[in-house]
């Protein structure tokens, strides 16, 4: 399952951004949550990974999960990329 | 990483700063005082400096400058963020000294930063150094109080 979603922060996702999306993507346990931005595919659960997409405002990017709770993780997890979180 | 006879190693994180080591929730940020991004401890620094806390490599430099990865052999990853909210000085007072994915030997020089320029954007300093990837790790030791850049262990990291 996947859904695309468009970074509103002005700022791009630094690392208070990429805290918040890896805390949103490792409340679901058992749900394989990725990120997939310019042709890499990162964990949603690694802030490493998520900060290294180096996405900007106005980018936007693949969420793709896996598991029983696929559809409200990737609803969560859009949710914090589509935030404004200085 | 690789077959059996493999041993729980832990890595010395030495001071990358020269300052005051604190407890993460001395940082006026819940990003790092509430350990959301991870477990650690913050230095008060100063001196304008940061440099290499083990040998290892740049895993990823924040093109706003003011903060990075670094990795470690082990896997063991590490953020370094230098003042709080300095993403909005759009890399103005710091000059670094490597790129994504170099190579970094304890001790290199990674970034300079103006202490002063920060805190006429009247910023704070602190900066947290934390462990990126917690799954790694088995246990975390930290130690406070003044240290300084490239002397004596900050943190005693156990990876998995």
């Amino acid at each position: 399952m996947e859904k695309q979603f468009t970074i509103k922060n002005p700022q791009g996702i630094h690392a208070r951004p990429a805290g918040a999306i890896m805390k949103s993507a490792s409340e679901f346990k058992d749900t394989q949550i990725s990120l997939e931005f310019n042709g890499r595919k990162v964990s949603a659960k690694s802030i490493t990974g998520v900060l290294t997409l180096g996405m900007k405002s106005g980018d936007t990017v693949n969420v793709i999960a896996e598991g029983e709770q696929a559809a409200a993780a990737i609803e969560a997890v859009g949710a914090v990329l589509e935030s404004v979180l200085d | 990483m690789f077959g059996f006879g493999k041993k729980k190693k832990t890595i010395s994180v030495i001071a990358p700063m020269t300052g005051k080591a604190v407890p993460l929730d001395q940082v006026p940020d819940p990003a790092f005082s509430q350990k959301i991004i991870g477990d650690g401890i913050a230095i008060e620094p100063n001196e304008g400096l940061l440099i290499a806390p083990f040998d290892g490599h740049v895993v990823h430099l924040i093109d706003t400058l003011h903060s990075l990865v670094l990795g470690h052999e082990s896997g063991l990853e590490i953020l370094v963020h230098i003042g709080v909210n300095t993403v909005s000085l759009q890399g103005k007072p710091f000059k670094t000294y490597v790129k994504t994915g170099d190579k970094v030997k304890k001790g290199d020089k990674l970034i300079e930063f103006d202490m002063d320029m920060i805190k006429a954007e009247g910023l704070p300093v602190i900066t947290p150094i934390i462990v990126a990837n917690g799954d790694v790790v088995s246990n975390l030791k930290v130690h406070e109080g003044a240290v300084t850049a490239g002397t004596g262990v900050l943190m005693e990291v156990t990876v998995k």
